[in-house]
């Protein structure tokens, strides 16, 4: 055991300082698409670059990416490099779906937030447990979770603990379009948790379905079972990206850190 | 007799034809009677199961894939759902695989277009008596993880009966594939099994290339070799580290995550993905490594180091080996009953490697020295694994070498106008994987995957011959597999 303990030592810390420091994402890192200004090519040929429609052409030819539509594959910005372009970003998460759409859309209003979840959160200090379902993910996702626990992003640091009984939850990440078997779990699971809580939908497939779309096999998002506070898009979204999401649920996030 | 005799038997079937196939694969179409005889002949002359499907040609074809001396033989017959049923209930590795191709193509008043999926309430317990229960353990899991459920029977300690219970994951994967081209259907491919992206890329892309008659250059295949490595490293680890927090072994489970998030890191910078995703592409690699071949070799290095001296601790730590050893122990008879492939089947002493028996890519030219253990126990499993990581780490190093000394191109394009259908086979870090692909003239129509996962799980139920409850947990990571790949 000594010589474990020793290994550790000689490790040094390699915890992050988020979010009191930014953590910048390495340059080349794939964490959400921008649509640039200028272009060539028509808009009416941009949608159909998306497989799963995240690109959004309206009647005035104003061009959009819903990034809780985006897995992030690159076809856009491969075939058209003048419209569109990755950011090196973590923070992608947003307090309700039409915030996901890039740039805004004009008609959009900015929702009114259903529950003012930072009050509700107050009262749950710096002891806020965190409760996992998945409904359908391709267990990407999961990984990036269970990394909040890893000495490199040590989210115990912040006061989220993970417990094993929805009824003790704070909070629920959900993963996954929530397949037609796992829609009663994932109701009865939210069902049993004590208020005040909140939900995030973990990943593309949880904001919006991604590949798997609405349809017989799954409810397309969590959104269409039940009410979601926080969105974090991302096929996955990175450990930070989820961090940056746990605390602007909990709204928790210091000035200066993009919300 | 020689196993060529054997195998002659049965291609000597009533009726049987034999087909022009790509190389590596080996096509046989017998009638609708002979379809389960066939599959037995195969058997015993020593074929592994690999899976069973219909294909998307006109006509009702049912297809049996079973590996055999470094070849993949395809059984093909006209589609007769009994003959399927009497085929799954002879062979236990067949079985899952034959229920999954009767429910697709059930009668149309019965029909759904998916994998039944369990109700999570039902319990079908099938032992009885005094203070007998039963556990369902799932679909939602106590900690992060994927849904899946066990019904646990067991009178308070020991585990008479165990029944795993996939499918709650279904997302209908293999539809999702079918109109897209074929070079845009590999982000398909990435999102199947998410922790093994690369794997399924490959193995995509593969059977793409092998339908078309399309090779990558040689920089492609390197550049494959490194992510798939890469994404191997990852996977062991996250099964170390697993094993060491179920052993309690804290100190170990934050070194071997530490490790696994370097190589997450790693990768990161390489392909601007945490998962190496976009970079494999039917034809070869999207682009080259975003970190020059230097600073990713140094990587290598000091990761070798750390590797060196966190597994002696690993494995000369008692508290961890004591609840390992002997735990979970599968005989060697019973692994090849069930056909498992992967680190599952290493560790009893089955030594069945994709990258061995039917070298793909640069594995060709690397060559590789399979890990084998003859215990059949969790420790077995995982001292695989670390065998497993050095080996990765000599492949690193072969492709990375060669990668220095060559020029040329990362991708060879695709010809749109072709047609055909193939295998596509990798090793993934679970065990083999192996994906059937049809393209019409530059379109997916039919994809088809049998993934370790699904085909180890079937094992799972047989996992607990002397153990009890509390053992379940890192059992079940020995095992290392991952439900979405199963479910798809």
């Amino acid at each position: 055991m000594l010589e474990w303990i020793l290994r550790g030592l000689r490790q040094g810390k390699v915890t992050t300082s988020y979010p009191q420091h930014p953590e910048r994402a390495p340059q080349g890192f794939r964490g959400a698409v921008e649509v640039l200004e200028q272009g060539g090519r028509a808009p009416s040929e941009l949608a159909a670059l998306c497989p799963t429609g995240a690109i959004v052409v309206d009647g005035a030819g104003r061009v959009s990416v819903d990034r809780g539509r985006c897995i992030l594959c690159g076809a856009c910005v491969e075939a058209a490099p003048d419209r569109f372009a990755f950011a090196a970003r973590y923070e992608t998460a947003a307090r309700s779906r039409s915030a996901l759409v890039v740039p805004e859309s004009l008609e959009a209003e900015i929702e009114p937030l259903s529950r003012t979840l930072a009050e509700q959160a107050r009262a749950l200090g710096r002891s806020i447990h965190v409760r996992h379902i998945d409904c359908g993910s391709d267990g990407a996702e999961e990984w990036e979770i269970q990394a909040l626990w890893n000495p490199y992003y040590d989210i115990q640091r912040l006061g989220f603990f993970l417990t094993a009984a929805p009824r003790h939850a704070d909070i629920l990440l959900v993963t996954g379009p929530v397949t037609r078997a796992l829609r009663e779990p994932l109701e009865r699971t939210w069902e049993v948790m004590p208020a005040p809580k909140a939900l995030i939908a973990v990943g593309t497939d949880a904001c919006s379905g991604g590949l798997s779309a609405a349809g017989a096999l799954t409810a397309g998002g969590v959104d269409a079972v039940l009410a979601v506070d926080v969105y974090v898009p991302g096929s996955p979204p990175s450990p930070i990206a989820i961090m940056h999401a746990l605390l602007l649920a909990t709204g928790r996030l210091p000035a200066g850190v993009a919300a | 007799m020689s196993l060529d005799t054997k195998r002659e038997r049965a291609f000597s079937l009533p009726g049987a034809q034999r087909e022009s196939s790509p190389a590596g694969e080996l096509r046989l179409r017998v009638g609708a009677g002979s379809f389960d005889r066939g599959a037995a002949a195969l058997r015993e002359a020593g074929a592994r199961f690999v899976t069973m499907f219909k294909t998307g040609a006109p006509e009702a074809t049912m297809v049996s894939v079973v590996a055999l001396g470094g070849e993949l033989i395809t059984l093909a017959a006209p589609f007769d759902a009994a003959a399927v049923t009497r085929f799954g209930d002879s062979w236990p590795a067949a079985s899952w695989a034959a229920r999954e191709l009767v429910e697709r193509n059930a009668p149309a008043a019965a029909r759904e277009p998916f994998l039944t999926a369990p109700d999570a309430d039902r319990l079908d317990g099938r032992l009885r008596g005094l203070d007998v229960f039963t556990i369902p353990y799932g679909p939602v899991r106590s900690g992060i993880f994927e849904a899946i459920q066990f019904q646990i029977e067991t009178g308070g300690e020991d585990v008479p009966a165990l029944q795993t219970r996939p499918f709650f994951k279904h997302r209908g994967m293999e539809a999702r594939f079918a109109g897209l081209e074929a070079d845009r259907a590999v982000y398909v491919a990435e999102r199947v099994a998410g922790i093994a992206s690369v794997a399924y890329a490959c193995a995509f892309s593969q059977a793409v290339e092998r339908a078309l008659g399309v090779a990558p250059p040689p920089r492609g295949e390197r550049w494959r070799a490194i992510h798939a490595e890469l994404e191997r490293i990852a996977c062991h680890l996250d099964v170390i580290a697993k094993e060491a927090e179920t052993t309690a072994l804290y100190v170990g489970q934050a070194r071997f995550q530490i490790l696994k998030e370097q190589v997450m890191r790693l990768r990161l910078r390489l392909t601007g993905s945490r998962f190496a995703r976009g970079v494999i592409c039917p034809g070869g690699v999207r682009f080259d490594g975003a970190v020059s071949l230097d600073e990713l070799l140094a990587a290598i290095d000091a990761l070798e180091r750390d590797l060196r001296r966190d597994s002696r601790l690993f494995t000369g730590t008692a508290s961890m080996t004591d609840r390992l050893i002997g735990s979970g122990r599968l005989p060697r008879s019973l692994v090849e009953e069930y056909s498992a492939v992967g680190p599952l089947a290493r560790g009893s002493g089955v030594s069945t490697d994709a990258r061995h028996e039917r070298p793909y890519g640069d594995y060709r030219r690397l060559g590789l020295q399979v890990v084998t253990r003859t215990e059949g126990d969790a420790m077995a499993r995982v001292n695989v694994r670390l065998g497993e990581l050095s080996e990765s780490l000599r492949l690193l190093r072969g492709s990375i070498d060669q990668l220095r000394r060559e020029n040329g191109e990362l991708c060879a394009p695709l010809p749109r106008s072709r047609s055909g259908s193939a295998l596509g086979w990798v090793e993934a870090p679970q065990g083999e994987l192996v994906i059937w692909v049809e393209v019409r003239r530059g379109v997916v129509r039919k994809v088809h995957i049998a993934s370790p996962s699904l085909r180890n799980w079937a094992l799972f139920d047989h996992a607990f011959p002397k153990d009890v409850l509390t053992d379940f947990a890192f059992i079940e990571h020995s095992f290392g597999l991952t439900p979405a790949g199963a479910d798809r």
